[in-house]
């Protein structure tokens, strides 16, 4: 069942990015680093955004699996923009509202910016994470994707040893955005700031059990679909790679006789054919997941796929020779998002380092700045 | 096991496993020694007992004297055993090899005398295909049989292979057509390894072990009845042989390493020194950590090889990518739990950090021949640049 959902998804957004969206138009994009409305209305009209919306708040109302189906599509086409925020957010955020609250009707047109601390880890010296203090948010994050942009942010912040969650409007008193240069062509990049105490008096969407809830989903389903993502991008390289290598000529032969480029080959179409299959396994199982296996199963495909598509992007770049480190091919676009998306949420180093962590604990996963 | 397979039968093979469990725990499992004679003597009796309770052939025809369940009803047993710590039985080259394909392509006479014998463990059989010239290029092997009379007249040498000197029966492949072009030219012979003629020595792995031989033939008679299929007919036979091995190894292994790493994870979880030093405890984590993702890497891979061999579609492509990753994860695994030894790999006899460092320096020892052994890592990359990518030959 999801087998059939996931490639009948993936063909529908590939066969329209393979008609609408071609070198040309990627270039474009990637040099506003993917911040055009147009663009973003054009996908919305295709209903993609929707995906996952249940239908209860007009939404297709199809599993998450269905976004990671559109994900590894639109990894495979480069396409940027806050893409991943749109496909996922609203979706599982109305799924964890109950109707207790206000309907929010506002979310799934909505670009949402996520402002989850356990995104960056611990990287950034004087990011230490989002607090609640005296009713208001303090703390700090860098990056965060298209905050600048959003029409809210999604923030996980954290509250007397538990978890709130909050969606704020930028103009939210005490909310500081300010853009960073951005090495992501995909996407722009803020700092922000919580001055003491932002957004004071702001009831936050979800708190206690039911926001713990949420946030081990968000960053679950956050690393399985920017191990599709990756997957799409590595399954792309392998294809563009072959094709070159077959009529690239040296020696007056294609170098693609070669066996030294044959066997770089080989290995680049193990690594993007098992992360496909790690990635079509994970979006099977993840619907099913326990709580508790569901962390687990997002931390091991995140951690290979940051691995091995960033292996096969290296790879083409070499099999490209000097034209692979130029702007001349695309490659460098595909492996800076590779690069920007192999430390979003973990790399292999640090997913590993926890995934042995827990198996020697005979415990559950623990994310960085969890209290021990 | 997961979805790839109909619901009905997956949930066949559910109360199966139970079927298996059920007996696998009340049946006295063997500790394996050492020593390969001895270890040769308990996994032979360890096949009697299994094949006595029904687990032997169980993907064989009930014509052929196996259990007439499916491939998967296999791979469900096989997983189990490993579970269960059960050594495998010793006669894996005739069950999973050489036995099928005398029962695809014998006669009635070689099927019916020699496939009973195979399955209960009293024959073991051996394999002969490699030659010191002909490895990789099987194709060019140099063994050769002349017809006299009633017999072929065998001589040459075959090396790598697995328990010659402690098997009745060997599966050969011979030049029997100098002329013929170099695969049509081959034919598969059953050599009653107890003919005048034929000498063996054992070779000593980089373990210590002597599981494979090298194999001399000097004009050794073997009955014309022994040919298999048509003369001249045996690279077809062949293929399809490596290509039933391939597959099914592929899914037992994944088992295997999994019920290691599993070992290696509780033999260092109850080590109470396992964290004294921040930059060793690091080490453990990380180890465990990439090689458990090598492992789900690997059983996502190996749902599309079930749904293969429930289809039966014999030997594609694509078990080359399945045999290059397991070569690379088998190493991977094995190499980062032994590397957790430190100096006394040297002197695997203690309990460093809790690990039982006899076995992890063995395994890690033997998994550096996963990527030579059943086509090397450098045929199955050729194999997917060609017939995958498309890329010219050579």
């Amino acid at each position: 069942m999801t087998d059939t959902l996931v490639t009948e998804v993936e063909q529908t957004v590939d066969a329209y990015l393979a008609r609408s969206y071609g070198a040309e138009r990627r270039l474009t994009l990637a040099e506003c680093h993917g911040w055009d409305r147009a663009f973003l209305d054009e996908i919305d009209d295709l209903g993609w955004f929707a995906l996952a919306v249940p239908e209860s708040a007009d939404g297709v109302g199809l599993p998450l699996s269905a976004v990671g189906a559109a994900t590894m599509s639109l990894g495979r086409h480069l396409v940027p923009g806050p893409m991943v925020e749109r496909l996922l957010l609203p979706a599982l955020l109305l799924r964890h509202i109950d109707g207790s609250g206000p309907p929010r009707h506002d979310l799934p047109g909505a670009v949402v910016a996520l402002v989850d601390p356990a995104a960056n880890g611990t990287w950034s010296v004087d990011d230490d994470g989002v607090r609640v203090e005296s009713g208001g948010l303090v703390g700090s994050m860098l990056p965060v994707r298209f905050g600048q942009e959003a029409d809210q942010l999604l923030t996980v912040a954290e509250s007397a040893g538990e978890l709130a969650v909050y969606l704020l409007p930028p103009q939210t008193p005490g909310l500081d955005i300010e853009p960073v240069a951005s090495a992501d062509p995909t996407a722009r990049l803020a700092r922000v700031t919580f001055t003491e105490p932002a957004g004071a008096g702001i009831t936050p969407v979800l708190t206690g059990s039911a926001a713990g809830r949420f946030v081990t989903e968000l960053r679950a389903w956050a690393r399985i679909l920017a191990a599709c993502e990756l997957s799409g991008i590595a399954t792309r390289l392998v294809e563009d790679t072959s094709a070159f290598v077959q009529v690239r000529e040296q020696f007056g032969r294609p170098i693609g006789s070669f066996q030294a480029v044959k066997h770089t080959l080989a290995d680049m179409y193990a690594l993007a054919r098992s992360l496909r299959n790690l990635c079509d396994a994970a979006l099977e199982d993840a619907v099913s997941s326990s709580a508790e296996d569901l962390p687990m199963l997002a931390a091991v495909t995140k951690a290979y796929a940051a691995e091995a598509a960033v292996g096969v992007c290296e790879s083409a770049i070499q099999m490209h020779g000097g034209a692979g480190f130029t702007t001349e091919t695309d490659l460098h676009l595909y492996y800076k998002r590779a690069l920007a998306l192999r430390g979003w949420y973990g790399d292999h180093e640090e997913l590993a380092h926890r995934i042995g962590d827990a198996l020697l604990a005979g415990a559950g996963l623990a994310e960085p700045g969890d209290v021990s | 096991m997961t979805t790839t397979v109909d619901p009905t039968l997956a949930a066949e093979l559910e109360e199966y496993r139970t079927l298996c469990r059920s007996w696998l725990t009340e049946v006295r499992i063997p500790d394996v020694p050492l020593s390969l004679t001895e270890r040769f003597r308990v996994l032979r009796e360890w096949q009697g007992v299994l094949f006595d309770a029904g687990w032997i052939g169980i993907a064989w025809s009930r014509e052929a004297g196996g259990q007439g369940l499916s491939h998967l009803h296999q791979l469900v047993f096989s997983e189990e055993l490993a579970r269960a710590r059960a050594p495998q039985p010793i006669g894996l080259i005739g069950l999973d090899v050489v036995g099928p394909s005398i029962d695809r392509f014998g006669t009635v006479r070689q099927r019916t005398e020699l496939l009973p014998r195979l399955l209960s463990g009293e024959d073991i059989w051996c394999q002969g295909f490699s030659e010191p010239d002909a490895g990789s290029d099987l194709s060019s092997l140099r063994t050769h049989a002349e017809i006299d009379g009633d017999d072929f007249v065998v001589s040459g040498q075959k090396v790598w292979t697995s328990w010659a000197h402690l098997a009745s029966w060997c599966a050969m492949l011979v030049r029997t057509n100098a002329q013929a072009p170099k695969s049509r030219g081959i034919s598969y012979l059953l050599v009653d390894m107890s003919s005048p003629g034929i000498v063996t020595r054992p070779l000593t792995q980089m373990t210590g072990d002597q599981e494979f031989c090298e194999v001399f033939l000097d004009r050794v008679r073997v009955p014309r009845e022994n040919l298999v299929g048509e003369l001249d007919g045996g690279w077809a036979i062949a293929r399809h042989t490596l290509g039933t091995e391939r597959a099914a190894y592929t899914l037992r292994r994944r088992v295997e390493y999994e019920v290691a790493l599993q070992d290696a994870i509780n033999e260092l979880s109850a080590c109470p020194t396992r964290d004294a030093d921040p930059r060793r405890a690091y080490r453990v984590r990380s180890a465990v950590g990439r090689s458990h993702v090598s492992l789900r890497v690997l059983e996502a891979q190996t749902r599309k090889t079930i749904g293969r061999l429930a289809a039966d579609t014999g030997p594609v492509p694509e078990d080359s990518v399945d045999k290059l990753l397991l070569n690379d994860i088998e190493q991977q695994v094995y190499g980062s739990i032994a590397d957790l030894l430190g100096p006394l790999r040297v002197a695997p006899s203690g309990r460093p950090l809790g690990l039982d460092a006899a076995r992890w320096a063995h395994d890690h020892l033997y998994s550096r021949a996963a990527s030579i052994y059943g086509g090397t890592s450098q045929i199955q990359r050729n194999i997917i640049a060609e017939r995958l990518l498309g890329l010219p030959r050579d």
